[in-house]
């Protein structure tokens, strides 16, 4: 099962259970804001998307994911609009039988998301000024 | 001629100022003519930027042919995650 969704509150983490028995791996990552961007404070971030086209590049990357690896599930939230330091921008969590599977999707997963989600993020000073992050993902 | 929507995001909205761009261009314009354009309106501040290109919310690769009605944005390196 594949689940991508972009929320404007605080993310609500999916579910873990006791019930998968043949789905050995259950892989959890929280993407965070982090309180200094080269060496400036910020108060928060404000995520903005290509309404439209970045729930679908997150699905289409999800659905590539699961055609490379075997995996079970793909669960992914990510957030759009202010976050604040310390808060979740992102939580994918990833189901497979075994851990090595998991692991190489849940790698490939976020790299593509961080090269083709069409989303960036403003980065709020303390001074209140309001500018693109100059956050580059490699 | 044909009419086209350019969307700003991220850095092209900071240097252009502006979300939305409406524009009528001659027909046979290319993606690579309309970045052109933008990176003069943007007078040096997309210098160092690299952009992508999605027509009508979806990628597309460089040079391609415009359409009348096609919604265009030039995408600076996303920061998703």
């Amino acid at each position: 099962m594949i689940v991508v969704e972009l929320v404007e509150s605080p993310i609500i983490p999916f579910q873990s259970s006791n019930d998968h028995k043949e789905k050995g791996s259950e892989l959890i990552f929280n993407g965070r804001v982090r309180e200094t961007e080269h060496g400036e404070k910020i108060t928060c971030l404000e995520y903005e998307q290509y309404e439209g086209m970045a729930e679908k590049e997150l699905q289409n990357i999800a659905n590539e994911t699961q055609n490379k690896f075997p995996v079970d599930d793909i669960f992914c939230r990510h957030r759009i609009g202010v976050v604040e330091v310390g808060e979740a921008s992102l939580h994918v969590s990833i189901w497979s039988k075994h851990r090595k599977e998991g692991l190489d999707a849940m790698s490939y997963f976020i790299i593509e998301l961080k090269k083709r989600v069409p989303i960036w993020k403003w980065a709020i000073l303390d001074s209140g000024k309001k500018i693109p992050s100059e956050c580059k993902h490699e | 001629m044909i009419k086209i929507k350019i969307k700003c995001f991220s850095q092209v909205r900071y240097a252009l100022g502006k979300d939305e761009i409406a524009l009528e261009l001659d027909e046979g314009t290319t993606s690579d003519d309309l970045e052109k354009m933008i990176r003069e309106k943007a007078l040096g501040k997309l210098e160092n930027v690299t952009l992508g290109i999605a027509i009508n919310k979806k990628y597309v690769l460089d040079d391609t042919k415009l359409n009348d009605g096609d919604e265009i944005a030039f995408i600076p390196p996303v920061q998703g995650g």
